[in-house]
């Protein structure tokens, strides 16, 4: 009876060995210092350099623009030719989007890879979302978001349109909208 | 056109860009004195120490957002009766509700245009 309960120990130990020696493989390959050290950061740098691009072109179209609307139009010649000059750097600072495109697709790539490594991971661990925020830091956010009603830009057909909101505004809101304010007050 | 209207106008938004936009939009609109601001708490602190005819504020904005920045004016008697347009792309329903709840005067979804914002700045000042 002894020696069965040993083979037994024996038996759950080394699954459970087993099972330590799967998790290190599965943790090896989530290439968490890779993501930590190299991956994330470089997205991180893609998106900032997405950001001064846009804010880049921007500047530029509006100065033209501005440019454009502040020039002397009395002499029509000289006139026309600043106007085109204006409207070629237009076209040039326009050119942001491909770049930004080819930036946003190396971030789609890091997200993508970062997705295949976790669904691996929760697959062969066979591990279960806890709930809640992962630290104070991101409760607190959670909850100011909750607040003060920041969900940030909708997509396409999620948000109200200016048209409904203008209705809301005027108090003209149709009756769905009452289930809005219920909720403000339960 | 309201008296009012002829006090300068205050611009909240943290995103330069959108500051020069609406600062050209007004301008365009015959505004020329305008001010701004990158979060509510700055434009709370210039708020108090000049008069304005009208803010246009982001919602969206740390540390003090456009949502807080309505309500500390409202409860404000001194400031309490500005004319305040939220000019945001926060466009959920809730959202709307909310800054009416609170007092805004009108409310403008980004992106939007110089019509929008003319026709809103008109319905504003004919209240």
């Amino acid at each position: 009876m002894a020696l069965m309960d040993d083979s037994a120990i024996r038996s759950e130990l080394n699954d459970i060995a087993d099972y330590i020696q799967s998790l290190r493989r599965e943790i090896s390959a989530l290439q968490a210092n890779d993501l930590r050290n190299r991956r994330i950061p470089a997205a991180g740098h893609e998106l900032a350099a997405i950001v001064a691009a846009t804010e880049k072109a921007s500047n530029t179209i509006m100065e033209c623009a501005e440019a454009a609307m502040a020039a002397d139009p009395s002499d029509p010649a000289t006139y026309k030719a600043f106007v085109i000059e204006r409207m070629t750097a237009v076209f040039e600072a326009c050119a942001f989007q491909d770049i930004t495109g080819q930036r946003i697709a190396k971030v789609i790539e890091t997200l993508e890879h970062i997705e295949v490594r976790i669904s691996r991971f929760a697959d062969a661990t066979g591990a279960k979302d806890a709930s809640g925020p992962a630290s104070d830091k991101e409760a607190a956010e959670v909850e100011r978001k909750l607040r003060l009603f920041i969900h940030g830009p909708p997509l396409a057909g999620d948000g109200a349109g200016q048209a409904e909101i203008d209705k809301i505004i005027e108090g003209e809101a149709k009756s769905a909208a009452q289930d809005d304010i219920d909720r403000l007050f339960a | 056109m309201s008296a009012d209207i002829l006090m300068p106008i205050l611009i909240v938004d943290d995103y330069k860009t959108m500051i020069r936009i609406i600062r050209n939009l007004l301008k365009q609109l015959g505004f020329e004195d305008v001010d701004e601001a990158a979060d509510g708490s700055e434009a709370l602190n210039k708020m108090r120490g000049r008069k304005y005819g009208l803010v246009i504020s982001d919602w969206n904005m740390e540390p003090m957002t456009g949502y807080e920045l309505l309500k500390e004016v409202r409860s404000d008697p001194s400031l309490g009766k500005t004319p305040f347009i939220m000019v945001t792309a926060e466009s959920k329903t809730e959202n709307v509700i909310a800054a009416k709840k609170a007092g805004v005067n009108n409310y403008i979804v980004k992106p939007f245009n110089a019509q929008t914002l003319r026709s809103k700045i008109d319905a504003v000042f004919a209240e």
